[in-house]
């Protein structure tokens, strides 16, 4: 139930901050561009949009730490698998759940400091420079993203140490590609042509 | 001393498997608590600090943008337009899909992404056309590299964040050695294909070839955008990347419709993912290269070198193998955040140039994906053909020398990358 809401959370964050950053530096792209632009640049230049570059720093950071989270799940993360190939059975499984613990290990220790580093923070009037937020709000997705990841870690060192099976990222597929595509590329003359020799 | 536990201990950990960022970061907090009496606070503000920079931030939409184009039907008309162009020489299909990934090189900043984009509509086409997989298999896998050669391109934003070269200077600096090397791909598969008679295609009329080019128009207009965008100055990278992905994203649901808008958030976090992914090997090799300045390994490599007596030819040497021994275990990214820092320092001591410098390690990437173990164009081809990774291997062969033929040519011919650079750029 919990792991429910969090995966849908994790997913749709990510999936806004992604969108909504890009929709940011367009529109302060645009907004440039036309106020050079008579008539209407009266209208614009009442508009600060010198805050849009830091605003889409700070959603792409939370993404990267919720992102990296949700990559955890869905074996994103790439690593050296050579040796782990070659190796069968018990080795085999003895060295994935070590790394499966070590990334958990390592994204605690992180998130502990990160704590820490919210915690000293909050006690500071500090603000970003455009937005002006408190920094210590913006730095919370240090600890919140590097628990979660934390907790990914273990989920999946359990599942694999219970089904003996890892989440996996396959590269090269394409969803809503057809068959007809390939004939899309050949047709000439209105027919799909054969080859000649 | 301290860069041999450094690096043991890094390549340690990274061959037990664990994902790359894991282990540069395990390093250093391990070297870190044990060895040096840097405070660990100055590590906690690098964990913020190491991706805010907006120049990064081209890397989430440039992977946005290349996801819109994947999906929205715009690598199917660029093929259909090379088709149309140059389909009737020997190799037919095969040259045209050399020309299609060049094409989508251009709007596109990764090598995977090209592979995917172009071999998932042109593999299919060309077994129906006869051609055996492996032909097909092995143009794609080493074309699709072009991806990030020719601008825009992940890899050189990686290059430029961690040694502060201009991202617009090493974009320009790549078409040249790019479209270069889409040349020399192309003579490669025509070569083949005349030696063994494979099947070409009809030559399309005028009129055909009006009406794939106004197709495939909106798609090929990115690449006025992008890179006419940043070299007028009108856009910084980072902005030229954000503009794509809209424009990306109108055309795929828009102009071609190809991409039903139901599919957009499926788009967008994939693409969400595969950018937080990236990030997280930055943050954490920023780290690294933290820790590697205090401890001045650059420097003392760098002195070293130049006490050895090596000049720019031996180092360049140096330069190569490292890269490509690096590419057989490690994926692009990694290897660049890790060694640029590294290998920048001595370079500059030599007097190389850095868009030159960036450039050569380009290129030593793209190669590092189309072999084995972790070419990660391999297995990107293999999920498309269904092939095994050791048949592709022999698959790409003929290309892949041709593709260090021409590592040797841009290593020793600094001018071929920064001649347009210094023309343009001043």
């Amino acid at each position: 139930m919990i792991n429910r809401f969090l995966n849908n959370l994790e997913e749709w964050l990510i999936a806004f901050l992604m969108g909504s950053a890009t929709v940011v530096i367009f529109l302060a792209v645009l907004h440039r561009y036309f106020s050079g632009v008579p008539y209407i640049q009266d209208y614009l230049v009442k508009l600060n949009v010198s805050w849009a570059q830091e605003l889409c720093i700070f959603m792409f950071v939370w993404m990267a730490k919720f992102g990296a989270a949700y990559g955890v799940r869905t074996g994103i993360h790439v690593g050296v698998d050579i040796i782990i190939r070659k190796l069968e059975g018990g080795k085999r499984r003895a060295l994935i759940l070590f790394g499966l613990f070590a990334g958990a290990l390592f994204t605690g220790i992180v998130g502990t400091l990160g704590a820490n580093f919210v915690w000293h923070m909050a006690h500071t009037d500090q603000v970003s420079s455009d937005l002006e937020v408190p920094m210590w709000i913006v730095y919370m997705c240090v600890p919140l993203g590097s628990y979660l990841m934390s907790f990914r870690f273990l989920q999946v060192a359990y599942s694999f140490f219970k089904t003996n099976e890892l989440p996996h990222h396959d590269h090269g597929h394409v969803e809503g590609l057809s068959e007809s595509d390939a004939d899309d590329i050949l047709r000439q003359g209105g027919n799909v042509v054969g080859a000649r020799k | 001393m301290n860069a041999m536990i450094i690096f043991t201990l890094l390549i340690l950990l990274m061959l037990t498997g664990m994902p790359i960022s894991i282990s540069l970061g395990l390093t250093v907090l391990t070297f870190l608590f044990t060895m040096t009496n840097v405070p660990i606070e100055s590590v906690a503000l690098k964990l913020f600090t190491g991706i805010e920079k907006f120049e990064i931030m081209a890397i989430p939409f440039f992977i946005l943008a290349g996801n819109f184009l994947t999906h929205g039907g715009v690598a199917k008309r660029m093929i259909r337009f090379a088709t149309t162009m140059i389909g009737h020489w020997h190799g037919g299909l095969g040259l045209a899909a050399v020309m299609g990934c060049a094409l989508f090189a251009a709007v596109s900043g990764s090598s995977p992404a090209t592979v995917v984009a172009i071999g998932s509509v042109v593999l299919p086409a060309m077994v129906k056309q006869g051609f055996p997989p492996r032909f097909g298999a092995g143009i794609v896998t080493t074309s699709g590299a072009l991806g990030i050669l020719i601008p825009p391109s992940i890899a050189m934003v990686m290059y430029s964040v961690s040694t502060n070269t201009s991202v617009g200077s090493l974009f320009i600096a790549g078409i040249i050695p790019g479209l270069m090397l889409a040349i020399l791909l192309g003579l490669t598969t025509w070569w083949i294909a005349r030696k063994n008679n494979y099947p070409r295609l009809p030559k399309a009329t005028m009129s055909e070839r009006f009406t794939a080019f106004r197709e495939s128009f909106w798609g090929l207009a990115l690449v006025v955008v992008v890179i006419g965008g940043i070299y007028s100055g009108k856009f910084t990278p980072t902005e030229a990347a954000a503009v794509a992905a809209v424009y990306a994203f109108v055309v795929a649901v828009f102009i071609y419709k190809d991409l039903p808008l139901n599919r957009l958030p499926k788009v967008l976090l994939d693409s969400a993912s595969m950018s937080a992914m990236l990030l997280y090997i930055i943050t954490n090799a920023v780290l690294f290269s933290f820790l590697m300045t205090n401890e001045g390994i650059p420097q003392a490599m760098g002195d070293w070198m130049i006490a050895q007596g090596f000049g720019p030819v031996t180092f360049l040497i140096v330069v190569n193998i490292l890269l490509l021994i690096a590419g057989n275990v490690m994926e692009p990214s990694s290897i660049i955040l890790i060694m640029a820092p590294i290998l920048f320092p001595v370079a500059m001591k030599l007097g190389i140039d850095p868009i030159h410098l960036g450039i050569i390690i380009t290129v030593n990437m793209e190669i590092g994906m189309c072999h084995p173990p972790v070419g990660l164009n391999l297995y990107v081809a293999s999920g498309i053909t269904k092939m095994g990774i050791t048949e592709l291997t022999i698959a790409v062969w003929p290309w892949l020398k041709t593709m260090l033929v021409f590592l040797i040519v841009v290593t020793y011919w600094p001018g071929l990358s920064t001649w347009l650079p210094s023309v343009l750029m001043k």
